[in-house]
């Protein structure tokens, strides 16, 4: 019996299968019917800002370099030699003037023109070069410094693709005079789970946190967070989640970064600058957006930002079972190193692959895909249905509008997921 | 690091060792609130990130070339590290190995650490600066087995347990990290 994805999906997408974790035809689909046709995030402008700067990404399973031209455009091409195939760069990131294949040295420009074939000079017959460089991608744009790419051409502008979920970007990425910074190679952490969980985790599951992470988070501070905390899918398969704090709320209760413990325990200097932001929010983003305290943010399909522990996450699958999970530490690009240095830790104490509080969420992600292989439970799908219909329009924030612990914010995901896959189904 | 480890006594050696292998112990039998009181209250525990890095053309045929360092994201650098930590750091790891609610360590982990290729470099008034390697193995339920494997960078200073730990950079030895959490006391 052939699957059909309207089998796995329901109309309002309550109820989801099991297998749109485990099953391999379903992964096959994904690739095609989703990272092929999606703006996928590549890198940030800040890692590239020098003439042949690049750095290594992936959309999905395929590895592309990231660099900046002699003529200081972007560039992304298919990290693999048109001779046979090997990658043409191997270090996370650097600077360089040619990507050279190991094999026979054909060799690239970092705009991924093929400028030399060692061989060619024995023969009488001259490949012609411009048909050979490395394979383009279709389609890059960049917002505030966010790198994305698409394989499909016809695919819609960025900046329609993010629609209002740039509201909400903005209310981070704009409260720096001198915007971010990703801070280093990325810290790559191989999960034996399935792509969509870490995606899910990060685009609006906040009220795991009260049982989860109940060895770390006080519950208290967890009740709070949930007591002012709004869920948002400003387009669906996109969702942004913070706390609209009081007007009347001490600066050190909204200031970004004071809640990590580089913030907490980094020293006044550390604190002071914090404020200096904060103080300056309200002119730089409006009054609503420098009230706005953040939680967890997510692009789709799978670019993940942490705004409380400031990380911005990709969840690039491996196959059905298996996830390469990237994570940076982003701090404000005009800030004095030895202050970066502080703040960095506000991500790494709690998250990426030596966190805290981390270790706990892929431990879930892994046993759900443990969960997600049980046959015998096909007829029992997952149960999305909590707060179902109960989002709301917002009269100064746009999108749909909820508690926390409604989640709409993933119905809105599977159900553009399975649109998405329906049509290219039967293709 | 290329010069030999300072000549030290049998005894030196020896007091050494027996530290580094009751820590082991210790660790290994879940007794983190005992292995707390080696740790100096001032203590930085760190661990570099591990990138992969280009080769630098001007460096060809010299040991820096390929050298470890160059591939450490570590405290200085402008990158960022997988754990810059201080002593509350690793307090609350210790607090929260004691919770029934710290699911990624109930049931715990399994483990077993070797640790050799004990090396006193230096010492500075009290403070010695010793390199060791180790092997751990772990096993938990629900994940397949694994190792870790890595190099500690440690300041100790005398104490009523042999030395306190006051700083301890540890250098792990993987290329993507394949292992359930790089959060272990190591």
């Amino acid at each position: 019996m052939r699957l059909r994805i309207s089998d796995l999906v329901n109309a309002e997408a309550s109820l989801v299968s099991r297998r749109c974790w485990s099953d391999p035809d379903v992964y096959a689909l994904e690739k095609r019917g989703i990272f092929g046709r999606s703006w996928l995030f590549l890198g940030h402008e800040s890692q590239i800002s020098n003439p042949g700067d690049f750095v290594q990404a992936y959309m999905a399973e395929t590895p592309i370099i990231l660099s900046r031209g002699t003529d200081a455009r972007i560039y992304a091409n298919v990290n693999s030699c048109t001779h046979r195939g090997l990658p043409v760069c191997r270090a996370d990131h650097g600077n360089t003037k040619r990507f050279i294949c190991p094999y026979h040295n054909w060799s690239y420009s970092v705009e991924g023109d093929l400028v030399a074939i060692p061989q060619e000079g024995a023969l009488c017959n001259k490949p012609d070069k411009a048909q050979l460089g490395l394979k383009r991608v279709s389609r890059v744009e960049s917002w505030r410094g966010l790198v994305f790419g698409c394989f499909d051409e016809q695919i819609e502008p960025l900046e329609s693709y993010l629609g209002d979920m740039r509201f909400y970007l903005d209310a981070f990425l704009d409260r720096f005079a001198g915007g971010i910074e990703f801070l280093g190679a990325p810290h790559r952490w191989v999960i034996n789970a399935n792509w969509k969980l870490p995606v899910e985790n990060q685009l609006g599951d906040v009220n795991h946190g009260a049982f989860l992470h109940s060895a770390i988070i006080p519950r208290e501070a967890q009740d709070l967070i949930e007591e002012l905390g709004l869920s948002v899918v400003p387009r669906p398969g996109h969702g942004a989640t913070f706390r609209l704090m009081p007007e009347d709320s001490p600066v050190d209760d909204m200031a970004w970064g004071m809640e990590g413990l580089g913030g907490m325990f980094g020293g006044d200097e550390v604190q002071e600058y914090l404020r200096e932001i904060q103080a300056q929010a309200a002119s730089r983003v409006g009054d609503i957006r420098a009230r706005m305290k953040g939680l967890t943010y997510g692009i789709y399909p799978n670019l993940s930002f942490l705004w409380s522990n400031t990380s911005f996450k990709v969840s690039h699958p491996r196959g059905p079972g298996k996830v390469e999970y990237w994570s940076w530490a982003v701090v404000p690009a005009d800030a004095p190193d030895h202050i970066k240095k502080i703040l960095r830790t506000n991500y790494s104490s709690f998250f990426g692959p030596g966190g805290i509080l981390e270790q706990e969420d892929s431990e879930v992600w892994i046993q759900q895909f443990q969960g997600s292989n049980i046959d015998y439970a096909d007829d029992r799908p997952y149960y999305y249905g909590l707060g179902l219909g109960e989002e709301k329009v917002h009269p100064e924030l746009p999108g749909l509008v909820s508690v926390t612990a409604n989640e709409f914010y993933a119905r809105h995901f599977y159900a553009r997921w399975r649109d998405e896959l329906q049509a290219v189904e039967d293709t | 690091m290329s010069e030999l480890s300072l000549q030290t006594t049998p005894e030196q050696q020896r007091a050494l060792e027996r530290f580094y292998h009751y820590e082991a112990r210790l660790l290994d039998a879940r007794q983190y609130q005992q292995w707390l009181t080696l740790v100096s209250p001032d203590i930085r525990y760190l661990m570099p990130s591990r990138v992969n890095v280009m080769v630098d053309n001007r460096q060809r045929g010299k040991e820096s070339m390929i050298s470890v360092e160059r591939e450490l994201e570590g405290e200085d650098s402008l990158g960022c590290p997988i754990r810059e930590e201080s002593y509350l750091h690793l307090m609350v790891r210790v607090e929260r190995a004691f919770k029934i609610n710290s699911w990624s360590e109930n049931p715990p982990a399994r483990t077993r650490r070797i640790v050799g290729n004990v090396e006193l470099m230096a010492q500075e008034g009290d403070a010695l600066s010793v390199l060791s390697n180790f092997h751990l193995y772990y096993a938990r339920p629900g994940n397949a087995d694994c190792i870790y494997s890595g190099q500690r960078r440690d300041l100790l200073v005398p104490a009523e347990q042999g030395y306190s730990i006051s700083r301890r950079e540890v250098v792990m030895d993987y290329a993507n990290i394949e292992v359930p959490t790089l959060g272990l006391l190591l």
